[in-house]
């Protein structure tokens, strides 16, 4: 009788002194045991490529677009509106960024992004706010405006330039990049500071070299754009959740009749909160413009503004979790880009077994049968996958992170925590 | 308040007519047709008069992708101020859906319609069965039936394709004779369909007739159906860095749009790095078609003369020998080739002839399959 009380005590005392740990010290805890898996599935199958300071940067980069726009998506749903049309804004804010960015400067093309995105917020605004429409058909609405409106705007403006076509813009700079001195070996007014972790990396220790690697990549050659929208992240939390405009904001989207009943002006927040969201997302497709391709290009978004919804969701509705979202989904596509033999993202398949695994053994230990069923299955077809190819289909990292979500979806309903009002017709003075 | 209301409906309901109007083919509605017959009369005091309207169907992507649609356009160009024709311009929606009807409008007004890629083979096809008295041309497919030994798919269907696998190998000799890490990179917009395989395997093997050994890392950037891999330059851009980090000196695209990507790759690369690398074009001569910063960075371009193959089944539309099946446009009639603009290749320019001469000749004979 005592041995079983003890069992039931154990996991709490440990989750009780798991969360004693300062926040930041444990999430390092989580990335450092992350990059001990793939050290370990490396040293299985035989690629270097998973724990590479390259992957690590590409992922870095490629994850701010995503990281951006579920933001935006996050500011639009915590005041209730669902916001499908990220991607119409994030377009709207790919042609405004090269517009900007060609005729004043990046910095300027970086503010054109947002300004442009906002008003896409904006439409999106009036029509389910003041009208009432249903939130998904004018999003719907607004992703079908966005590229018709920017090849609309190329063919009168792009056209003119030198360079530039009815799907093209003109070559246009990106806001620049910073090496982080002594770790990544940035320089210092010409000086060339020690390269610290890429000479951990390249002693080719067990786990630390790896951690090493990862550590470089994120440090090295970052855009001054990514910094701002990890800035803008962190803004963007502490808004929402410690200033009393994020607490009216959330009340519009948990109970809009209670929070208009105490005076807060539900329409006037939810309208800030949206445009936000359409600024961010168009910051997104700025971001894109200037810093992955350089120019404009029609449909170069690629439905990342959907991915961006799934990372919203994948997150919790939570800045932190968006972070570790848009960064897992960025990584299959950062791996895949270096990986010309197919081999490491075959070794993905590896590690998605252990995160399996690992979920089956969380579930058995909570006692749910039917997703330790699910679970353990699902580990057992990716290892048989594993086993019999030799390379990992192309499409594979591109379906990531819808096959993440919906994974996320089966294991985690119980604790998904959506807005309560979030997409539900409110009507001004409407009790 | 009301008026105030009234006004943002006129204005949403502005912006949902917008957005239906925003597939991208406006060229060929009528509200968009004088433009192109304006333009066509101001030319006719120069050109010979004709009364022939060519409707250039283009593929996703569509006039001024800086490649494979600009070469067709270039081509038309050349036929209305040379021929006189005047010509119709479309583009299918970006889930290409509309292809059909696309090419049934512009068979309406047109005696020869040319469709730009082998996406409208099928709809060609169908659409010219019920319009036996329009001429129809399909760029990059061979439009042969064969499954019945290889006859044309219809008696008024022109197939015209490209040896690019001979035009790749002189450009894989030109990157071998360059490199020197021992190590060149290719990247390919869309695998899976055959056609882009056959610039890869040109390209190594005019790679491997210099130098046996040289190692050559090959990616391609999405897998057919999808063909994203032809309008992402951000990827492109990402493969090549990563291709030139293991060491490639040398890297040959054949990925459309995506291409511009590999040069700014290339820009990139050799800033950081300090020691120079390269991009090779594809399609058109991209050392002119490239932003001025990255001309540096194209060491030659693998021509394929779209623009050739639309003017010249033009002329024999204009000329009434418009024949049914298949023309292949290879080194022998300079169908594809080589670019020297720039002048970095000016000092191996002898070699390149001389293998040129010898697939004309039959000697090289240069594979299709990687």
């Amino acid at each position: 009788m005592s041995t079983t009380t003890l069992d039931r005590s154990a996991p709490s005392t440990m989750s009780e002194r798991y969360l004693a740990i300062p926040t930041p010290l444990r999430w390092m805890g989580v990335a450092a045991l992350g990059i001990l898996v793939l050290t370990i599935v490396q040293s299985m199958s035989g690629t270097s490529l998973l724990t590479d300071s390259n992957t690590s940067g590409t992922m870095l980069r490629w994850s701010i677009p995503l990281l951006l726009a579920a933001l935006g998506g996050l500011f639009s749903e915590r005041v209730g509106i669902v916001n499908i049309g990220l991607e119409g804004m994030m377009i709207l804010g790919t042609w405004c960024g090269a517009w900007g960015a060609f005729n004043w400067g990046p910095w300027w093309g970086l503010v054109a992004g947002a300004v442009g995105g906002a008003l896409g917020g904006l439409l999106h605004a009036v029509a389910t706010i003041n009208f009432g429409v249903d939130h998904i058909v004018s999003g719907v609405a607004i992703n079908l405006l966005g590229p018709g409106l920017t090849r609309y705007l190329s063919e009168r403006v792009f056209v003119n330039y030198e360079g530039g076509s009815q799907t093209l813009s003109p070559r246009v700079d990106g806001l620049g990049n910073i090496t982080v001195p002594f770790f990544a070996g940035g320089k210092i007014g010409g000086w060339e500071s020690p390269d610290m972790l890429g000479w951990i990396d390249d002693k080719e220790w067990f786990w630390i070299s790896d951690m090493a690697g990862v550590l470089r990549g994120l440090l090295f050659n970052i855009a001054y754009f990514t910094i701002v929208a990890l800035v803008l992240a962190m803004i963007g939390s502490w808004i929402i959740w410690k200033t009393a405009l994020g607490l009216r904001m959330r009340s519009s989207g948990e109970n809009p009749s209670a929070g208009e009943s105490l005076g807060v002006n539900i329409y006037l927040y939810r309208y800030i909160g949206v445009m936000i969201s359409g600024a961010l997302a168009g910051m997104a497709g700025a971001f894109i413009v200037l810093e992955l391709t350089g120019l404009y290009r029609g449909g170069q978004t690629q439905g990342r503004g959907f991915i961006a919804l799934a990372a919203l969701i994948f997150g919790n509705y939570k800045v932190s979790g968006i972070i570790v979202g848009a960064s897992l989904f960025a990584y299959p596509l950062g791996l895949s880009f270096a990986d010309f033999d197919g081999s490491a993202t075959r070794a993905l398949l590896l590690v998605i077994t252990l995160a399996l695994i690992g979920v089956t053994v969380w579930a058995i230990r909570k006692e749910k049968w039917v997703d330790a069923i699910i679970g353990g299955g699902i580990a057992i077809a990716v290892l048989i996958w594993y086993l019999t190819t030799e390379a990992a289909p192309d499409w594979l990292p591109n379906t990531m992170p819808y096959a993440l979500v919906l994974l996320v979806l089966i294991f985690n309903v119980q604790k998904l925590r959506v807005p309560q009002a979030v997409g539900a017709p409110f009507r001004r003075g409407d009790h | 308040m009301k008026r105030l209301v009234k006004l943002l409906g006129l204005l949403l309901a502005f912006t949902l007519v917008a957005a239906a109007c925003g597939d991208s083919d406006e060229d060929s509605t009528p509200a968009d047709a004088p433009d192109s017959t304006e333009a066509t009369e101001s030319t006719e005091a120069a050109a010979p008069a004709s009364d022939t309207n060519v409707g250039l169907t283009f593929d996703i992507g569509g006039r001024g992708d800086q490649s494979f649609n600009d070469s067709a356009a270039a081509g038309i160009d050349k036929a209305e101020s040379d021929l006189g024709v005047s010509y119709t311009e479309a583009e299918p929606n970006s889930d290409g859906s509309n292809r059909a009807e696309l090419l049934q409008t512009q068979a309406d007004v047109s005696g020869l319609v040319v469709a730009v890629g082998f996406l409208f083979a099928n709809d060609v096809a169908a659409v010219a069965a019920e319009n036996p008295d329009v001429n129809f041309a399909v760029i990059d497919d061979a439009m042969l039936d064969f499954d019945n030994g290889g006859v044309p798919r219809g008696e008024n269907i022109a197939g015209l394709t490209f040896a690019e696998h001979e035009g790749s190998y002189l450009v894989g000799v030109a990157a071998a004779l360059k490199n020197e890490s021992g190590t060149l990179g290719f990247i390919g917009g869309v695998s899976g369909f055959g056609l882009i395989e056959k610039f890869e395997a040109g390209f190594a093997a005019g790679a491997r007739s210099v130098n046996a050994d040289i190692e050559i890392i090959s990616q391609y950037i999405t897998e057919f159906p999808d063909f994203d891999g032809f309008v992402a330059p951000d990827r492109a851009q990402e493969i090549a860095g990563a291709m030139f980090a293991q060491g490639a000196d040398i890297i040959y695209h054949a990925a459309g749009g995506s291409g511009a990507g590999l040069f700014e790759a290339a820009a990139d690369f050799t800033g950081t790095s300090g020691s120079k690398v390269w991009g090779i074009g594809v399609d058109s001569d991209q050392y002119n078609t490239v932003d001025s910063a990255v001309q540096e960075f194209v060491l030659t371009s693998m021509l394929k003369r779209v623009d050739v193959a639309v003017f010249e089944i033009t002329t024999a539309h204009e000329n009434g020998t418009f024949g049914p099946g298949n023309t292949v446009y290879n080194l022998a009639v300079d169908g594809v080739g080589y670019s020297t603009s720039g002048g970095f290749i000016d000092d191996i320019v002898d070699q390149l002839e001389a293998a040129k001469a010898d697939i004309i000749s039959g000697v090289i004979e240069v594979p299709t399959e990687p």
